[in-house]
């Protein structure tokens, strides 16, 4: 019996432990403010993630457009939002950095986890002042890069770049090597500023009405809420759907064979106490309820065991990123999980009955 | 004691259990002989347990059989406590031929008229003494407040009234035995089989089972077997078997 609580709770807690981070990593990878309460995304943007926003649609016009949400009363801050992966070069270095354009406003403090303070207010560039060449590293960029403040750097091939400010503080991007400019600069990088392209808004405000109004600054646009965006880009991900699929099978192919090979060779073995039940009056019936009780208890034991094993997994994991990448979490801690957990150790012994009767039917009977 | 008497003379109520010229006859050997064999290649290996017993017993009565080993007293006690089926011959139970019976049947006229004591006990090893006592009453629905009751008065009378939840492997080979002893007659049946009651036990423990068996023989019918004299010395007649055959009778009218 404690093989099959030991088989199940392994079985088990792999796969909360591996649903907890494709959960995790489903819902860490959209680049946000800390502070933000809304996001504007097109229509489908579930779909995508920012990281790898190549091709994808885009908000047009977006200053004037951020202009117009700014104004909006209950509105703390906003800003568009433009991702690109950049080769980014100083001296003899030369990585892929993700950069993000941003208009910086006194409200606006840290996006994907770097502070946007040091960036000039208002993306002068675009009003017709003078290029600023401000870049804002991360400290994983910063590192890659061995650049630091005041440092020159070229953002695609552009050289008139100096390294404005360099944040170690940690955030939600935690150690994806990030820089951010001024959007109207990223633009001019990439192209997009023949529309005043960006691919999001973020905005920060206490005020839930205000996302009525966020809906009609763009026809064909959503507005998600923190916890909107978490579960749309949860469903929508493919990659981490894909992840707790193959767990939540091969946890239940596993421990469905493990208990049916444990819990059989147990029936042979207590041959001789199913012939002394039969001997002394049992039923047939009567044995193969007591094997179905006695499978689905240790299961569900199993399930319990190994949903607090997952979930004492996914804290050690996210102790251990933590101190070695200096990010918040990777894997989410979730008590559903635990539900979960338990459910699929229940399917498991669900599955392995059938067998297990057969079985109890076969040895049950004779003389103890 | 009376020796060599005759057959069985009660001449009162049916006896609880009769067994008449019953065969047991065992086919050994693996599959493949037995398909060797259904081709005609080899003949049927088989081992003749028991050739033409009878015995009865009838209520109020210790019957006893004795031998050597491998003389057929373990599987005579397994045809009259309806375990197994007779190759020839009839047993019945309470009037009721087992070979008549489907293996279902069989198992609910255990239940309901047959105790049974082994040898080595066969208790659960994860129940309490209390629980394995209780578990026959189970399988015949009584409420779990009269299973208990039940269970600690039957533990009270064969002297275990402080060992009610104790698990089997807390209990001493004697105490184990009186459990055994306790599970048989929890569901008050008209045969109690024993076979060898007193074969794992130190003589001192022994004679304290042998009492218990002697007191259940009052209002129903004890078979056992055993090659102890002292263990058969309790029983009312004896019939002595040899080769699977009985080759005597003693005791009674």
């Amino acid at each position: 019996m404690q093989f099959n609580v030991l088989g199940v709770a392994v079985a088990i807690a792999l796969l909360v432990m591996v649903t907890g981070l494709g959960i995790g990593l489903a819902t860490e990878t959209t680049v946000y403010d800390d502070d933000i309460d809304y996001w504007i995304v097109p229509a489908g943007e579930g779909d995508r993630s920012p990281l790898v926003a190549t091709g994808s649609p885009q908000f047009g016009d977006v200053h004037e457009r951020n202009a117009e949400i700014a104004a909006i009363e209950g509105v703390d801050s906003t800003t568009p939002i433009l991702t690109e992966v950049a080769r980014i070069e100083h001296g003899s270095h030369s990585e892929f950095i993700l950069v993000i354009g941003v208009i910086g406003s006194p409200g606006v403090d840290r996006v994907a986890g770097v502070d946007a303070q040091p960036l000039t207010a208002d993306d002068p560039y675009y009003h017709g002042e003078d290029w600023t060449g401000e870049i804002v590293l991360s400290g994983g960029a910063s590192s890659l890069l061995s650049a630091s403040s005041g440092d020159s750097v070229t953002v695609s091939g552009n050289e008139s770049f100096a390294v404005t400010a360099v944040d170690d503080g940690g955030g939600s991007m935690g150690e994806v090597p990030t820089a951010l400019v001024q959007l109207s600069e990223l633009q001019t990088l990439t192209g997009a500023d023949g529309s005043d392209q960006a691919d999001q808004f973020v905005v920060g405000t206490n005020d839930p009405a205000v996302a009525e109004e966020l809906e009609t600054v763009y026809e064909s646009s959503s507005v998600l809420s923190r916890g909107e965006l978490t579960a749309s880009q949860t469903l929508d991900s493919d990659l981490p759907l894909a992840l707790a699929l193959t767990a939540f099978i091969i946890s239940l192919v596993i421990g469905t064979l493990f208990v049916v090979t444990t819990t059989g060779l147990e029936i042979v073995a207590d041959k001789t106490q199913l012939a002394t039940m039969s001997a002394i009056g049992l039923s047939t019936r009567s044995q193969v309820t007591l094997t179905g009780v006695q499978t689905l208890s240790t299961t569900v034991l199993g399930g319990i065991v190994g949903s607090l094993l997952g979930l004492a997994g996914i804290l050690a994991i996210n102790e251990g990123i933590g101190r070695v990448l200096t990010v918040d979490s990777v894997a989410l801690f979730h008590p559903l999980l635990g539900v979960y957990g338990v459910a699929v150790a229940l399917i498991i012994g669900l599955l392995s009955l059938p067998y297990l009767f057969v079985m109890t039917r076969r040895v049950s009977g004779g003389v103890p | 004691m009376a020796v060599r008497s005759g057959q069985e003379a009660h001449t009162g109520p049916p006896p609880v259990v009769r067994a008449t010229d019953v065969s047991k006859i065992y086919i050994r050997g693996s599959k493949r002989g037995r398909l060797s064999r259904l081709l005609g290649r080899s003949p049927a290996p088989r081992v003749t347990a028991l050739d033409g017993a009878s015995v009865t017993a009838h209520r109020g009565e210790i019957v006893g059989l004795s031998g050597p080993s491998g003389s057929g007293k373990s599987t005579l006690l397994h045809l009259l406590a309806g375990l197994e089926l007779p190759t020839s011959g009839a047993v019945s139970i309470q009037n009721t031929p087992t070979s008549s019976l489907s293996e279902r049947k069989r198992t609910r006229l255990r239940l309901e008229s047959v105790g049974i004591v082994f040898q080595q006990f066969h208790l659960l090893p994860s129940l309490t003494a209390r629980a394995n006592v209780a578990l026959p009453l189970v399988e015949l629905g009584v409420s779990k407040r009269k299973r208990r009751r039940r269970a600690t008065d039957l533990l009270e009378r064969v002297g275990l009234e402080d060992r009610v939840t104790h698990r089997p492997g807390e209990l001493s080979g004697g105490e184990q035995q009186r459990v055994a002893i306790a599970r048989a007659l929890v569901t008050d049946p008209a045969l109690v089989i024993a076979d060898e009651p007193t074969g794992e036990l130190d003589t001192k423990t022994g004679q304290r089972v042998l009492s218990e068996l002697t007191a259940v023989a009052e209002d129903r019918a004890v078979v056992l077997a055993s090659h102890n004299d002292q263990t058969l010395a309790i029983a009312d007649r004896v019939v002595c078997l040899r080769d699977g055959a009985v080759v005597d009778r003693y005791g009674g009218d």
